[in-house]
């Protein structure tokens, strides 16, 4: 009731903000992240991932969780992310993100005015509605845009080039139509999010890990390292220790097995299996595989946070004597899995752990958390290290792997043995998945924020360079 | 002295099929007393809407028939008098042809009607001034769209007070559990949510999933039996019957028990194949299936079917085409048939007798009586006199001489369904309608056969496995509610359950016991990177003599086998016991239906969300004064706007 929760917004004048109901949008390679700002949580959690069916050469798009997870024929899943973590697909991207926020938040496109049963209250007095008048006579129909009376402020990566910085102003402004937009880094908003000005902000996320030396407020560009070590590295790990067990581990996601028969350790599953006449293509299944493999990342896969790597014999051994964890695949297979569990992650921090394969090349070590940091540190000011060393935030879904936390800090206390390094890491999961976005949300509800928007007459007068301008 | 009383409150639960209300609260909680199907007529002007559809009459006979055409009283209204005094219109409250749906899939798709149909609840409930609102928020509200609905119902409705509660946090309410995974069963559209502590997840929950609710249902029999020659009307009423029955995973239709293993849905082939073998010698032997009496019976079996396939189902084409009177020939001529048939052979009923006695999932067949609106709908247009119609309504109607047969089909004690119960005017009882009676094969368990449970039960497990706080999943698996009417159909709960079961359910690895000591899921902390402590094993005392790690090492992954209180580790606090990042469910389970609502136990709590609705209005307009900021007040919206609602609605 009153207990303040994730669904109840902070109270107005909270973060001294006025009544803006400025959206949040925070788009990453797993999920996007959309709400107001001003709330604890995204309100709107979706997935990037998109589902396409091709009928007699025309394309039709899918989106949402209920969407891509229905086997339907034909379908495939794609992702608007390139491989440099750079968004590839602006087309599709703009639909991702326009359901994100219309789906949970805005609502479907408002009809028409005089229809809406509103039209009696349909107050436009925030100055904003010249561009409505001016679209309206065009058509009628169709100009009510989905951010019509929002302004939004997006997250970016901290590598963005300057085009795809120009797009998202360009999607925000003729797509949507917001009134005022502003783009802020990832890594900034993280360390908001943690409140702090200064530090380093350590994101592992689904396709790319990165890190961003942050100095009051400021991104230090040149510091800013990535590497395509993340969850998706992971997942390849784990796909690759099934592929290697002796005998091969079968991987069957849900949506083809009806029902699973209780099956002995080790031994093959007897379920009965679902077949469709016309099945759904092989990247829907591999992003069902994923869901299989979240669940094994959640109940096995631990970072081994003993004394030095992983690779060492004598830890290799401690890790056989442990206890193991079991799983069970959707088609019932199970086994107990004992120091493989503690292989998966290692390659996120020891190159040279990492399983390989011909279509699993071995990781550049200076790819790895570890080289990375060196690397970021490095290109700070010598008298500003121990500032940062101090405050090292840590999010990122993958960062919830079990026991990442200690072994980076051990990386990190034989690296920099002499300062004093403290890791940021929130408890509570949400905090920890959704950092930049809270960062943003935080951002854009204070109310010394509001002149740095840009508004829709500058975005007119200036074109699309003026987001490389204004925001830094 | 709280600011308002039990009586003046209103609560309204919008829903895609049916919209119910009530106002007052009662001092027992009894289902909602307004229900309104959720739709609404447009009126002459655009953007005008009636409740009820408004026919144009024909000038020649309106003067002289009109007044008994149809069963509702007072219908008679005039319109546009001072164009011309012969064009009347009456209200039609039967029919639905043309009818607006503002509510399609739990989303509001038409807001003039949504609003619209909102007053007319409004209006039918008669409310006095000052009585503050609680409205149940379907998921798929959007923050916006509740900010729309504060605006409307403070301005149009001048209520002092006003409330949103989704829909999954109030069935939560009405079972009377801080942590569940509530399962919505609507009309087009189901409701996926994860709520613990009485927070609802927002994220990862499966808002409205498409094609999964009572309407996939019909459409599920609809594809079995239109070959049949039934059509989408016969289907609905037919999935409201008790006959039709949904099985749990394993059992087998009666009738193809030899298909029992096989997969009903890549088999439609087979399912479709074997509803044929009816009346052959094949199912003779089947289970349930009492032997036919000599030729005659199983002639005049083959005949019904024969008659299907011709169109007979559709009574109203030949009524239309002006045949009736060959049609009523026929049936008698049936009639007679039968009759001999029994006649001949006192074996063959008391065979008859013997099937009527099996449950219904044994048997093979059974019949319904099918309430044929089309048809009444025709003989409408058709402005037959008032004699006319009550001889061809009495003609047709196969209702009253078949009503003992029907009475042994619903003795299998299934509650009566709300709309019933509590609405007398509606559904089978209403005046009027004409009634046929229509015989249905195992296709009657078939409802789900388009995937509907397996769609919804990888829905559940979507909708869990996203609760990143991993530690809380097997408490949300152990607390499964399944509400809403679309889970009505008889034995859906059931086999909802099973299919998820079949599938998800975790068992416990035969690898664990012999190669760990304590299994995992005890001495491995949470996902989360915090440290759980071991289990204290203090509070067991002398309770049990078995060791405690070796009694968990043997039954911790299968807590079903334990008893529950015989086990100490059980009886630690819920939050130690389940800390374990290890794979869930390793049990699933119903929440058990709440036991002090009398009016809802005949009922069935597939409404529980209004039944919560009640008792939340009750805590937040009544018992805390308002303490709890459960609801905004007039002035409150005076201050803040519609955007304040979200500081205040549960």
């Amino acid at each position: 009731m009153n207990i303040p929760n994730s669904s109840t917004a902070p109270n107005a004048g909270e973060y001294a903000g006025d009544e803006v109901s400025a959206i949040v949008l925070d788009p990453g390679y797993s999920t996007t992240r959309a709400g107001f700002a001003g709330e604890d949580v995204p309100k709107s959690v979706c997935p990037s991932f998109y589902g396409q069916i091709d009928k007699d050469s025309s394309s039709h798009y899918l989106f949402g969780e209920n969407a891509i997870h229905d086997p339907l024929g034909n379908l495939q899943i794609k992702n608007p992310w390139g491989s440099d973590g750079i968004v590839e697909n602006w087309d599709t991207a703009t639909k991702v993100w326009e359901y994100a926020i219309t789906s949970r938040l805005t609502g479907s496109r408002p009809s028409h005015p005089a229809k809406n049963g509103l039209n009696d209250a349909n107050t436009n007095g925030n100055g904003e509605s010249v561009d409505v008048d001016m679209e309206g006579l065009e058509n009628l129909e169709n100009t009510e845009k989905p951010l019509g009376d929002s302004p939004l402020l997006m997250t970016e990566p901290g590598w963005n080039s300057v085009k795809a910085r120009e797009k998202y102003i360009e999607i925000a402004m003729e797509e949507w139509g917001t009134p005022a937009f502003y783009v802020q880094k990832t890594g900034v908003l993280a360390a908001f999010a943690s409140g702090k000005a200064s530090g380093i902000v350590i994101d592992v996320g689904a396709s790319h890990t990165s890190i961003t030396p942050v100095l009051d407020g400021m991104v230090l560009r040149k510091g800013v390292q990535k590497s395509p070590l993340a969850g998706n590295f992971v997942s390849n790990q784990i796909r690759l220790i099934f592929k290697q067990a002796q005998p091969e581990i079968p991987l069957t996601p849900h949506y083809l097995v009806k029902s699973k028969t209780q099956v002995d350790a080790g031994t093959p599953a007897q379920a009965t299996y679902r077949t469709y006449d016309i099945p759904p293509l092989d990247s829907f299944r591999r992003n069902e595989e994923e869901r299989v493999l979240t669940e094994f990342k959640e109940s096995v896969v631990e970072v081994w946070s003993g004394n030095g790597r992983f690779s060492n014999a004598a830890n290799e051994e401690m890790a056989a004597r442990l206890p193991g964890r079991p799983f069970e695949m959707p088609d019932g297979w199970n086994q107990l899995f004992g120091a493989e569990r503690y292989r998966a992650a290692e390659g996120l921090f020891d190159a040279g752990a990492a399983l390989h394969d011909a279509d699993n090349p071995k990781p550049k070590d200076e790819h790895t958390i570890p080289r990375l940091i060196q690397a970021a540190v490095q290109q700070v000011d010598a008298d500003q290290r121990p500032l940062l060393l101090s405050n090292i935030v840590v999010t990122g879904g993958s960062t919830l792997l079990y026991k990442f936390n200690e072994r980076l800090n051990n990386e990190l206390n034989v690296i920099y043995p002499s300062t004093r390094n403290k890791l940021i890491a929130p408890g509570p999961l949400v905090e920890r998945k959704y950092a930049a976005w809270i960062g943003g949300s935080i951002l854009a509800s204070l109310g010394s924020f509001h002149q740095l928007w840009i508004s829709r007459k500058e975005y007119e007068e200036h074109g699309t360079n003026i987001v490389e301008k204004r925001c830094r | 002295m709280p600011p308002f009383k039990d009586e003046q409150i209103i609560i309204i639960a919008p829903g895609s099929e049916t919209t119910v209300a009530q106002l007052g609260l009662p001092e027992s909680f009894t289902p909602a007393r307004t229900r309104v199907r959720s739709r609404m007529f447009p009126a002459e002007k655009e953007g005008e809407w009636e409740p009820y559809k408004v026919r144009r009459r024909q000038e020649n006979t309106a003067t002289k028939t009109g007044e008994a055409q149809n069963g509702a009283p007072g219908a008679e209204r005039a319109a546009g008098e001072d164009e011309d005094e012969e064009i009347a219109y009456e209200e039609d409250r039967v029919s639905e042809e043309g009818a607006v749906w503002p509510l399609q899939e739990g989303k509001i798709v038409n807001w003039s009607c949504f609003f619209a149909l909102i007053t007319h609840v409004y209006n039918t409930m008669n409310p006095p001034f000052h009585t503050p609102i609680l409205l149940i928020a379907q998921p798929a509200w959007t923050p916006r769209e509740h900010e729309k609905l504060t605006q409307f119902f403070f301005e149009k409705f001048k209520t002092p007070a006003f409330g949103l509660m989704d829909a999954a946090l109030a069935t939560c309410w009405a079972y009377g559990v801080h942590t569940s995974t509530v399962v919505d069963v609507g009309k087009d559209k189901v409701d996926v949510t994860a709520i613990s502590e009485f927070i609802p997840h927002t994220q990862g929950r499966v808002v409205a999933l498409p094609g999964c609710g009572g309407e996939a249902l019909t459409q599920g029999l609809l594809s079995k039996l239109r070959s049949k020659g039934l059509n989408r009307d016969m289907c609905e009423q037919l999935k409201k019957n008790v006959i039709c029955e949904m099985l749990p995973v394993g059992v087998s239709l009666p009738g193809i028990g030899n298909l029992s293993d096989q997969d009903l849905v890549t088999n439609p082939a087979a399912a479709a194949s074997t509803g044929a073998l009816g009346s052959g010698p094949a199912a003779a032997s089947a289970i349930g299936n009492a032997p036919r009496g000599p030729g005659a019976d199983t002639e005049v079996g083959d005949d019904i079917n024969g008659e299907d396939n011709d169109g007979v189902l559709d009574v109203a084409s030949i009524v239309a085409g002006g045949r009736m009177e060959e049609y009523l020939a026929k049936i008698d001529r049936q009639k007679q048939d039968k009759a001999v048939a029994i006649k001949k052979g006192p074996a063959a009923l008391a065979a008859q007798a013997k099937a009527m006695k099996l449950p219904n999932s044994k048997r093979e067949k059974a019949s319904f009586m099918y309430e044929d609106h089309a048809l009444l709908d025709t003989l409408k247009g058709m402005n037959l006199g008032k004699q006319g119609m009550a001889d061809a309504q009495a003609a047709l109607d196969e209702g009253p001489q078949k009503k003992g047969q029907d009475g042994t089909d619903g003795t299998d004690g299934e509650p009566k369904s709300v709309v019933e119960a509590v609405e007398p005017g509606s559904a089978t009882s209403r005046a009027g309608s004409i009634r046929r009676e229509i015989e249905v094969g195992p296709e009657r368990f078939q409802a789900g056969s388009g995937g509907v449970l397996e769609k919804i039960a990888d829905a559940v497990h979507r909708t869990i496995s996203s609760v990143s706080e991993v530690n809380k999943r097997s408490e949300l698996w152990d607390a499964l509610i399944i509400c809403g009417n679309g889970s009505r159909v008889r034995g859906f709960k059931d086999a909802l359950l099973s299919t998820i079961q079949a599938k998800y359910m975790i068992s416990p690895s035969s690898a664990t016991i012999f190669t760990s000591e304590i299994p995992s899921n005890i001495s491995t902390p949470t996902g989360t990177g915090a440290n759980t402590p071991q289990p204290q094993l203090g509070p067991h005392g002398g309770s049990s003599q078995v060791n405690p790690l070796l009694l968990a090492a043997t039954t911790a992954q299968n807590p079903h086998l334990m008893h529950p209180g015989s086990n100490p580790l059980v009886n630690l606090s819920s939050h130690s016991s389940h800390s374990s990042h290890g794979q869930t469910p390793t049990s699933i389970k119903l929440v058990k239906t709440p036991e002090y609502f009398p009016e809802w136990k005949d009922v069935g709590f597939d409404e529980s969300a209004f039944l919560g609705a009640q008792v939340a209005a009750k805590v937040i307009f009544v018992v805390d004064q308002g303490q709890s900021k459960g609801y905004m007040t007039r002035p409150d919206y005076n201050d803040q706007g519609p955007t304040g609602i979200h500081d205040y609605s549960l």
